[in-house]
Formats: C-alpha cells, sequence, structure tokens
C-alpha cells in the first residue's frame, strides 16, 4: 500500500513540475529576464528533474506510473 | 437559407469518443497563461457535521506585464 501512496505524491509533484516548467519557459520567452536569471532558472528545473529520477528510483516507481489515466479527459502528463 | 446548413452532432448520443488528444498539464498550462479566477466557498464536514470553512477568491495567472507579480523578487516564499 505504501508504494501507491508514495506514487501519488510523487505524481502530484511531478504535475507542478512539469507545470512550471512550462510556465518558466513562458516567461522567457517573455524576454524581459536577464541572462542570469535565465540560467539560474534552467538550472534548477535541471536539478529538480534529477532529483525526481532520483526519488523515482529511490522508491521503484516508474515515470509511466506517474502519469494518470483521466478515460475521456486523455491523459495527466504527457506520453513522452 | 439556412435550410443547408447541416447540424453539427454536437448532441449525439454516445458520450465523447476518444480521449482529449491534450495532456490535462498543458491545458493547465494554458489556463494559467490565459489567468482564472476561482472564487466559492467550501464547507469541509464529517457526518453532516461541518468543521472548517473555506473561502476561495484566488486569481491563478502567470506572471506578465498584464499580471503583474505584487513585490519585485522571489518575496518570502
Amino acid at each position: 500500500m505504501g508504494r501507491d501512496l508514495v506514487a501519488l505524491v510523487l505524481t502530484v509533484v511531478e504535475l507542478l513540475r512539469q507545470l512550471m516548467e512550462r510556465q518558466a519557459i513562458r516567461r522567457v520567452e517573455q524576454g524581459d529576464l536577464s541572462d542570469e536569471q535565465v540560467e539560474e532558472i534552467g538550472t534548477t528545473l535541471m536539478l529538480l528533474d534529477q532529483r525526481m529520477k532520483e526519488l523515482c528510483d529511490q522508491h521503484g516507481v516508474r515515470p509511466e506510473d506517474l502519469n494518470l489515466d483521466l478515460g475521456p479527459l486523455g491523459t495527466l502528463l504527457p506520453r513522452d | 437559407m439556412a435550410a443547408d446548413r447541416a447540424v453539427v452532432p454536437w448532441d449525439s448520443a454516445e458520450p465523447l469518443s476518444g480521449p482529449i488528444g491534450v495532456p490535462l498539464v498543458d491545458l493547465l498550462d494554458r489556463v494559467l497563461a490565459t489567468g482564472v479566477v476561482v472564487s466559492g466557498d467550501l464547507v469541509i464536514a464529517i457526518a453532516d457535521v461541518p468543521l472548517v470553512r473555506v473561502s476561495l477568491h484566488a486569481l491563478l495567472s502567470s506572471v506578465s506585464e498584464r499580471v503583474p507579480a505584487p513585490w519585485a523578487d522571489g518575496g518570502p516564499l
């Protein structure tokens, strides 16, 4: 039972991470950020992605486990 | 004149067929980019006994020149 809970928590974290990643891309495209800010945002997102993969490996959760199938609505995350 | 227009089968009997092609996270991203206001009242109750009241007036939006951030830097959080 514990693993499903971990998978659910990691799904929510992954959802927020991908959402923030897209928002960061939009903000960078606006062009009103300094190069240093853009670099920091990129580094932070990269570290977050690595940390997410470590957590998934640590708990034995496959990346596709994080993706929920919402029936007629499609999927929660992209099936990359 | 209106007779020749084919009626779009919107109210077809069977439900939406096939998943909508867009992942939900992309929809949320677009909603945030447009900006949305969520307002409403929530009451969390157990066995019909109201315990907690949540009154929401939330603006969810991407930061842009149209919707500026309330303070310059990242702020306390």
